[in-house]
């Protein structure tokens, strides 16, 4: 039986988890919005912006602001470079939607195995922003890492939404998820727009993994389950739909915590993996089907 | 227009009958309690202005999605709501607007696989072959030939299908929907994108296929080819039938020339 | 009408190449080392693997990226049976094979309703649960460190210890796989797989059940699958969830897209290239995936076919020119 603690712990580390899942959701639908292209290898920012973060402030031993604040920037420039190597050369040959999937599937093992080679294949963790906690309300516990993770979650999403709105490239973006063919005709670089896409993605991608980090651990081979749930939320909200897949990660963390709770830890994953496929085989045409039409 | 039936209409038995059929997508009405019947052995075709409904229509009977309201009745088999595989089972084969080929495989394979209905055998069958299924195989070789033969593309039998010219692409799915015997063809605007040349040879192998027995359901925009080949034709516009009859009587009907106001195709 | 006979002395010719070329890297393997045996070994187990995945992404045209689920639950199944419950090999081989194939047709039924990405995700998301549960559930299967102690290939008392007693066994198998394959290819069975992969609503339109079609494939897929993970399990004598984790799909497409897809014998031919690889690469042990995932990446972009088809395209007839309409 769980009892209301439990429960409004799990609520709170769900919140929090759910956030993260939500980033990456919104990393999915950034790309797809432009291109119609999933990005299966979408995990790999997430466990590239923990581990690139870890390497800074291990061997050059910077403040952790300075540290994220340059790891963001070299995640993002490794998603402009699978947009470049693999994903644009595709494109451009009109490959089929298939293939496009296993190249960004590569991708994940090739950065898997880089990461390995350079930055080694242990776990690795750095300690909270704000160390001391965890915040103590009755029986209640949240650690400090967590208000982060809802601070910062909050502040990406609210310039998330100025970028959409008030810049240039945001409302081009925008134009170019409505209508590739008629964006391209008012002059705007399609192409070019993939590639911002992809580093957008890529930097949301390296927050949550910088965020997310002090939390648990990051290894080589935490993207695959980062990048899983942040498709399932993409899929809860309607695939396309940034704000829906915010909900949609809030949502499947809350429900991860409350199954870690009832089922044990282990099984979180598996957990998870169900409801995808239950989810996406009550409504196989996807959830929002109108949002399909766009594709082509 | 009742006034003249046809003796051909009378005496044949029905093989198709479309009841009150409407097909409605949202608010669109694409089509509206549209009814008629198809003689046995008639070469009927189904015209109309650009966006009419036509397409929408075949796409009803053939199973592509079930009717909003209405029937549709195949050799006095209700066939409304099947799957299309069970409805082509059943003996009613069509082709497609866009040239449907399995572009992999070769013209010769193409029309193989057109006689997925009127043969047997499945994973067993293929791993041990007993005798039935050999002489099968060799059957089938020998129809495929007879076959491409019919619709003249004997030379291009191994090549892939993709290579072939566009006209010839439209034969070969003729050829392969033939195999499949079908009891009725339905042939979604088989003279699309094709020469002058090209369209008479496809109404020579209509005509030689109604010959055979086969009978033609076609939606058409190519006006010398419908009246060249149709017996009978149903005229629809904005959804809703509003002319039956001979390619005579379609000629002269005075709602049919109000439809095909300011276009040309009606005198050719 | 002499051309008859012309194309079947070819596709004769076709045939047996392919056929020599396996029996001469199997016999040279035979007459080496210990290590080569093992690794050849590896390209005869990953060329079942492929023949079978080659029924559902080659001829039948559709893409599946969890076929290592099956693969896992054949090696477990296999690891338990034998090595947990002393089960003798073939019975526990075929045992694991056809509860691989229930499965599959059960998950399979609603997993192939979907289309692009889902379909994609679903499968993908196949692969990651036996995975996860390979680890998880300790009590069953060791988890993350393996399940060691696995009794090699063999009837009843008679056990093929050597290993190129082994590799005889794996070879025969494979030359059955795609014996299989062959004879499935050229048949009313695979004429209708091959029609889905040109086009589902021609296909359709002609009678063919394709939601069926396509589930059969699946589980065919499957059952090779299996296959190859219980001869894993048998030949190595030790399995651990990494080895049918996420890398094995894409060394498996490597194989796949290399050799051929939709041919016979490609798959087959694309597991030797693939896995004698690493010969060529001595040295740059770790580099493998990396070097796996590149050839991969290339092949996709510059010959979305496979390589022999880019290659057999060069001498293929192009239309004419003055023909189009």
């Amino acid at each position: 039986m769980i009892t209301l603690t439990q429960l409004i712990q799990s609520l709170v580390t769900g919140v929090g988890v759910g956030l993260i899942y939500g980033l990456v959701g919104i990393g999915f639908c950034v790309i797809y919005n432009a291109s119609g292209i999933v990005n299966f290898a979408q995990g790999v920012f997430v466990m590239l912006g923990g581990m690139i973060c870890h390497a800074i402030l291990s061997k050059f031993g910077m403040p952790m602001l300075l540290a994220a604040l340059l790891s963001i920037p070299i995640v993002a420039i490794s998603g402009i470079l699978i947009e470049v190597l693999v994903v644009r050369p595709m494109w451009n040959r009109g490959a089929a939607l298939f293939a496009i999937i296993l190249a960004t599937l590569a991708t994940q093992i090739m950065i898997e195995r880089i990461t390995i080679l350079t930055l080694g294949d242990q776990p690795r963790s750095f300690p909270e922003f704000t160390l001391g906690g965890p915040l103590k309300i009755g029986d209640i516990a949240i650690g400090y890492q967590y208000f982060w993770i809802m601070g910062c979650g909050a502040l990406m999403v609210g310039l998330l939404w100025l970028f959409f709105t008030r810049t240039t490239m945001g409302r081009a973006l925008r134009a170019c998820s409505q209508n590739r063919e008629s964006a391209a005709l008012l002059g705007i670089p399609v192409s070019r727009m993939l590639m911002v896409s992809f580093a957008l993605s890529a930097a949301l991608g390296a927050v949550a993994g910088i965020l997310v980090t002090p939390t648990q651990f990051t290894a080589y081979n935490v993207g695959t389950p980062f990048g899983v749930n942040g498709f399932i939320a993409a899929i809860i909200g309607g695939f396309g739909n940034a704000a829906g897949a915010l909900a949609g990660g809030i949502l499947l963390g809350i429900l991860q915590a409350l199954a870690i709770v009832i089922f044990g830890a282990g099984f979180k994953n598996v957990a998870a993996l169900t409801v995808l496929l239950l989810v996406l085989f009550i409504f196989p045409s996807g959830i929002f089907a109108g949002l399909k039409g766009k594709s082509h | 227009m009742s006034a003249s039936p046809t003796m051909n209409a009378s005496v044949a038995k029905s093989l198709l009958s479309v009841k009150n059929v409407t097909m409605k997508f949202g608010g669109l009405v694409a089509n509206d309690d549209i009814s008629f019947e198809v003689a046995e052995g008639s070469i009927h075709a189904v015209i109309g202005p650009n966006g009419a409904g036509k397409t929408t229509l075949f796409n009803v009977i053939s199973g592509f999605f079930p009717p909003t309201s209405g029937a549709v009745e195949f050799d006095s088999q209700p066939i409304t709501g099947l799957p299309q595989h069970a409805i082509a089972q059943a003996g009613l084969v069509r082709t497609y607007q866009l040239v449907q080929l399995f572009k992999d495989l070769t013209v010769a394979e193409n029309v193989r696989v057109g006689f997925h209905r009127v043969t047997k055998g499945g994973i067993a069958a293929a791993l041990f072959r007993p005798g039935w299924a050999k002489a099968q195989e060799a059957d089938l070789t020998r129809r495929t030939a007879e076959l491409l033969n019919f619709v003249g593309l004997t030379a291009q039998a191994e090549m892939k299908a993709e290579v072939l010219p566009y006209g010839q692409q439209r034969l070969l799915e003729v050829a392969r929907a033939l195999a499949a015997e079908p009891k009725l063809l339905l042939l979604d605007e088989p003279a699309a994108g094709l020469n002058v040349q090209e369209t008479d040879q496809l109404a020579a192998t209509i005509e030689k296929l109604s010959a055979r027995g086969v009978t033609v359901l076609l939606v058409e925009h190519d006006m010398s080819l419908v009246m060249r080949v149709a017996r009978r034709i149903s005229v629809i516009d904005f959804g809703r039938k509003i002319a039956e009859g001979t390619p005579a009587e379609i000629k002269t009907n005075p709602d049919v020339l109000a439809a095909y106001l300011g276009g040309t195709e009606t005198d050719a | 009408m002499t051309s008859p006979s012309i194309t079947s002395t070819r596709s004769l010719l076709r045939t047996l190449a392919p056929v020599a070329v396996v029996l001469t890297v199997m016999g040279i393997a035979l007459m080496s080392s210990g290590y080569v045996v093992t690794v050849i070994g590896f390209a005869a187990i990953y060329g079942i693997f492929c023949t079978g995945l080659n029924f559902f992404m080659g001829y039948t045209g559709q893409a599946s990226f969890g076929q290592n689920a099956f693969a896992c639950l054949g090696g477990y199944g296999s690891a338990i049976l034998c090595g947990g419950l002393y089960w003798d090999p073939l019975p526990a081989f075929f045992v694991s094979m056809a509860f691989s194939g229930i499965v599959a047709a059960i998950i399979g039924y609603p997993t192939l309703k979907l289309r692009g990405h889902y379909l994609a995700m679903a499968t993908f998301a196949l692969g990651l649960i036996t995975y996860e549960i390979s680890i998880e559930w300790v009590s069953l299967t060791q988890g993350y460190m393996g399940y060691s102690g696995i009794p090699p290939l063999g009837v009843g008392k008679f056990e093929l210890v050597s290993e190129k007693h082994q590799l005889i066994a794996l070879t025969v198998i494979l030359l059955v796989g795609i014996w299989i394959s062959t004879r499935l290819r050229d048949s009313r069975f695979g004429r209708a797989l091959r029609a889905i992969a040109g086009s589902e609503p021609a296909a359709q339109a002609l009678g063919v059940n394709v939601a069926r079609y396509k589930l059969l494939a699946f589980v065919i897929a499957a059952l090779y699958a299996s296959a190859a993970g219980s001869l894993f399990a048998h030949f190595i004598g030790f399995i651990s969830p990494e080895v049918f984790g996420g890398a094995m799909v894409v060394q498996s497409f490597t194989m796949l897209y290399l050799g051929g897809i939709g041919t016979t014998w490609g798959p087959a031919i694309g597991a030797l290239i693939v896995s004698m690889l690493p010969e060529f690469l001595r040295g740059l042990k770790e580099m493998q995936d990396i070097a796996y995932a590149i050839i991969l990446v290339s092949i996709l972009i510059f010959a979305p076919r496979g390589v022999f088809a880019l290659i057999g395209g060069w001498f293929r007839p192009k239309a004419k020119e003055g023909d189009a309409p």
